[in-house]
């Protein structure tokens, strides 16, 4: 691969919105969503139900099946425009250079067919393989995402799968035709946690191998944290703030991130109290017209009422109206407290 | 497999062996029904019927009444009608028999391409202008009662029309299969589409709500993922899942309807089926004949049934053959 | 808290029979397999596990809801196993349950104020007039408004409905509460909110909790001590701070060594223990020690024998032929 093309992101998001036209008015499910994704790179997309992260990404390939829909902005996958697409150019790109992996293993399977069977039809939607070699193909993909005697279990139905193994083998089928990029919606949230540190542990070893970009959608910050390179965190639709995933871990810069990340009970230190964000996450429906934060802001200012753009440096940003003194002011003032309430 | 198929089809005896004294149990044992006074006659005097009684030997005990029963129906096959002296029941069943699969099964053929194909194109176009125009005119079929339609039809057909555009339509009635197959097929065409229009309707109806369903199942955006083409996950992957909860409702309605169910067809193109009889028999209590034409028509839904589950294993891989 | 018992289970078992793979043969699920444990009056005791380790059978054997194959299960000084229904009614009321799913567990028809009313109108605990005055106080006390009450449950968030479900099992003033995963259903955000309303109530009505959930930092956070159940049996208990800085159970190490962390201080991160394979059938439970074919530390004993359930520190229990962090 030569230096060009290292750097050229593979895929690029340009102020995305998703619109769906509802009987109580216009319901903004993304609104100026903007992200790169590099060669290699994991982007985590971290946020609460209804943040819009699963809708950005089903939108750009053409997933939202809803006529009442309207996608606006740029996604380019390897410089080539994307949005817009006809379903059926769509069609070679998902599946082909792009593969995804979904939250529930348990129903992301045709019930009655056989894995095998499931995975031929996709490398075969994709390329002229033949039935015996996509076949031995499937074989060889289910070995490598860790299922024993693959030889055999080719033949085996989904429902003869526990819950890991299914997603082992869902995994398989997204590598399938050797994918550019990997979209995971909360890969790991229907297993267990040592199921989902296998499944995790699987997916950055296949990363290595296959040399896919992976975008993983998650709610939950531990997740990133284990596995994202940077991180984008949304908030009703629209990202609240975009970092290296270490920068926003630890030096947090948006009120929503500092809810999120103190709200999470740790395994690792005891704190008799979680910090809470009050109230709960904005109807899409009714998103204010400043910061979409706001309501819930225990930080709510004047100039809230308009609407934040995203700005910071080194790569790290976000959309708050909060000075960097301010900022410094509060967190310090959080830490002595040791809390903030509710 | 072939032992799920085995004790499958052993349960489906025991049923019918339970409806067969059930049914025995209402028709003949129920007080107030005395089979020999309706042999001998409205005007019979006491000592004829106790003739009677000893000549068809009910003067018996009710489980040898019973056998005796069986053993006219099944075994010797020369139980007779208490209406109509002289009439064999079973000759009478095997005469209609043939004439109600006719009905049924071409009606099954036009009703399953047309609710089929129906029930795709509605779901395929979900939320355009075709989708609700096949689900009104699924739920028109489904409204209009077939007597009314038939009446309708032949009256069109036979009628105000039959000198014109219907003229190659013969006149009502029964052709067997064996003795010119396109008599047969001729007239049996509007009977077939009278049948055929009602169920057509359901099945568009329901197929069309299954496949939505099955539309927006977690492993059809799987497929979609995978880049498979609409018509593929349709045809594949929605309509495959969608069909098990079809086979169920199929085995049923085509059980009922060879079972004796397409009653009203039959008797408004003058069909002489299994319906037909059942009615005839019904109208004046006839009692061997009901018991004969249950039989029958518990045997079909019986076996329906059985074939049902026998199909939906088949069908479906999660059902755990025991 | 104090040191008195006001739970003590033991040996607890509960088994489901199932029609088999083969003709006519039944198996046996044993969902939990023995279990001994104590609930001190006034603490929170967590029971954490993997789906299907049999952490929600066993709530419901301990107050009773399903009964229990063998064991005891005492509340109060009293032995509940055995009684009738009638007999059970007073004990019943002192422990009350809270649900995962707060969208399936409140009843759609009936108002929120009907549902968190309704315990005490069928205990009979005073006039109609009074215990709209205490529906009231409820909503109150777990922070939702007392105006809401003639609403639907369809008319609240999912944090809401559960603060509905908290009211409801408060009602009858029990002395234990019971909650079964109750956050997991919830956003993060709005879990927190959940926890530290829970914490709040434990200090202001002395409530006990059993807490049973499959989220370790969850467990943490709510738990002074914490049961690890692994394959229907508690391999671990003990005081939560202990049994999470040094765990000797090499189940619970691997367990807590897998969550992800947020790795925002420079301490360096838990060496990861990854356990292969998926928990067995419980069904088809291995010979010896139930974790022994996943397990890193396995020898032959533990194929042949199953350890006992011993303590080794005080307040520690495990049970392990090989433990860990003996010494700390």
């Amino acid at each position: 691969m030569s230096d060009a093309t290292l750097n050229e992101p593979v895929l690029s998001v340009r102020d995305l919105s998703v619109t769906f036209a509802t009987r109580q008015g216009p319901l903004r499910a993304v609104d100026g969503l903007s992200f790169d994704v590099g060669a290699k790179e994991v982007l985590g997309i971290v946020g609460e139900s209804g943040s819009g992260k699963s809708v950005a990404m089903y939108s750009m390939l053409g997933l939202v099946r809803d006529s009442n829909v309207a996608i606006t902005g740029s996604v380019k996958f390897e410089g080539r425009e994307i949005l817009g697409l006809s379903d059926r150019e769509l069609q070679s790109v998902r599946g082909g250079d792009v593969g995804m992996i979904f939250q529930d293993p348990m129903t992301a399977m045709t019930p009655v067919y056989k894995v095998g069977w499931q995975i031929v039809e996709q490398i075969r939607a994709h390329s002229d393989m033949t039935k015996a070699q996509a076949r031995s193909r499937a074989i060889e993909l289910l070995g490598e995402v860790g299922i024993p005697d693959p030889k055999t279990r080719v033949d085996h139905f989904p429902h003869e799968f526990s819950g890991g193994m299914r997603q082992r083998v869902v995994i398989a089928m997204a590598l399938s035709c050797n994918p550019k990029l990997l979209i995971a919606d909360e890969p790991t949230t229907a297993l267990d946690v040592t199921t989902q540190a296998q499944i995790l542990d699987l997916m950055s070893k296949l990363q290595e191998s296959y040399g896919s970009s992976i975008v993983i959608i998650t709610h939950d910050m531990g997740v990133i944290a284990e596995v994202a390179n940077r991180v984008v965190v949304m908030y009703a639709g629209r990202p609240a703030e975009i970092g290296p995933e270490i920068d926003v871990v630890r030096f947090p810069r948006h009120p929503y991130t500092w809810g999120l990340l103190g709200a999470v009970p740790r395994v690792d230190v005891k704190n008799r109290r979680l910090v809470t964000i009050p109230g709960t996450p904005v109807s899409p429906l009714d998103v204010p017209t400043g910061c979409a934060f706001g309501p819930r802001c225990q930080h709510k200012m004047a100039i809230c009422d308009e609407r934040p753009i995203l700005r910071g440096g080194d790569g790290h940003v976000d959309a708050c109206w909060l000075s960097d003194e301010q900022r410094v002011a509060i967190r310090s003032q959080a830490t002595v407290r040791g809390v903030a309430d509710e | 497999m072939l032992r799920f198929i085995l004790r499958r089809f052993a349960s489906a005896v025991v049923v019918l062996f339970t409806i067969s004294v059930m049914v025995y149990l209402i028709f003949f044992a129920t007080p107030g029904v005395d089979p020999a006074a309706r042999i001998a006659g409205r005007s019979a005097s006491p000592a004829v019927v106790e003739q009677v009684r000893i000549a068809f030997g009910l003067n018996r005990p009710l489980p040898i009444r019973y056998l005796l029963m069986m053993d006219h129906l099944f075994i010797k096959r020369d139980l007779t009608s208490y209406v109509n002296i002289g009439d064999k029941v079973v000759p009478q069943i095997l005469a209609a028999a043939p004439v109600t699969l006719s009905l049924v099964l071409g009606a099954v053929v036009i009703w399953l391409i047309v609710g089929v194909l129906g029930g795709l194109v509605a779901a395929a176009n979900k939320g355009k202008f075709i989708d609700p125009l096949i689900m009104f005119l699924g739920i028109a079929a489904v409204s209009v009662p077939a007597y009314w339609l038939g009446e309708v039809v032949n009256l069109i057909t036979q009628n105000e029309l039959h000198s014109s555009v219907f003229a190659w339509l013969p006149a009502p009635g029964w052709v067997p299969l064996t003795q010119s197959p396109g008599e047969w097929a001729l007239h049996l065409l509007f009977p077939w589409l009278t049948l055929a229009a009602l169920y057509a309707g359901i099945y568009a109806r329901v197929l069309r709500a299954e496949l939505v369903n099955a539309l927006n199942e977690d492993y059809v955006r799987t497929a979609r993922a995978k880049g498979l083409s609409e018509r593929r996950i349709l045809l594949r992957h929605a309509l495959r899942c969608s069909l098990i909860s079809i086979t169920s409702l199929f085995g049923l309605d085509v059980g009922a309807l060879v079972g004796g169910a397409a009653l009203l067809t039959e008797v408004v193109f003058g069909l002489p089926g299994v319906g037909l009889l059942t009615y005839n028999a019904l109208e004046n209590l006839d009692l061997p004949v009901i018991m004969g034409t249950v039989m029958y028509g518990a045997f079909f839904i019986v076996l329906a049934s059985a074939v049902v589950d026998v199909v939906y294993a088949l069908l479906d891989p999660r059902v755990r053959i025991v | 808290m104090s040191d008195e018992v006001l739970l003590r289970a033991t040996d607890v078992v509960k088994s489901f029979t199932s029609r088999g793979k083969k003709l006519g043969a039944r198996s046996l699920n044993t969902a939990v397999n023995g279990v001994s444990l104590e609930v001190k009056r006034g603490e929170t005791l967590g029971i954490v596990g993997e789906s299907g380790c049999g952490k929600s059978t066993l709530a419901r054997c301990l107050v009773q809801l399903i009964p229990v194959t063998s064991g005891s299960v005492e509340f109060n000084g009293v032995e509940l196993v055995g009684l009738s229904r009638r007999e059970l009614r007073p004990h019943r009321r002192e422990m009350q349950l809270v649900f995962q799913d707060p969208y399936a567990s409140l009843n759609p028809r009936r108002t929120v104020g009907d549902i968190v009313a309704d315990p005490m109108r069928i205990n009979k605990m005073a006039g109609e007039r009074e215990i709209l005055e205490r529906v009231r106080d409820l909503f109150v006390t777990v922070g939702l408004d007392p105006a809401s009450v003639h609403r639907y449950p369809h008319e609240f968030s999912g944090g809401q409905r559960q603060r509905i479900g908290i009211a409801r099992s408060l009602s009858l003033n029990p002395s234990l509460v019971v909650a079964d995963e109750p956050v997991s259903a919830l956003d993060v955000s709005v879990q927190a909110q959940v926890l530290n309303l829970m914490a709040d109530l434990q200090d202001q009505l002395h409530l006990t909790y059993l807490f049973i959930a499959h989220d370790l930092g969850v467990v943490r956070h709510v738990s002074d001590r914490v049961g690890v159940m692994y394959l229907g049996e508690i391999v671990e208990l003990g005081d939560a701070e202990a049994l999470y800085q040094a765990p000797m159970h090499p189940y619970t190490e691997a367990l807590l060594s897998v969550v992800p962390e947020l790795n925002d201080t420079d301490a360096p991160r838990r060496e990861r223990i990854l356990i292969s394979g998926d928990v067995p059938d419980p069904s088809d439970r291995p010979t010896g020690c139930s974790f022994h074919p996943r397990c890193p530390a396995a020898t032959d004993i533990c194929q042949r024998e199953a350890p006992a359930f011993v303590e080794l520190k005080p307040g520690r229990f495990v049970a392990c032929h090989h433990p860990r962090n003996v010494d700390e």
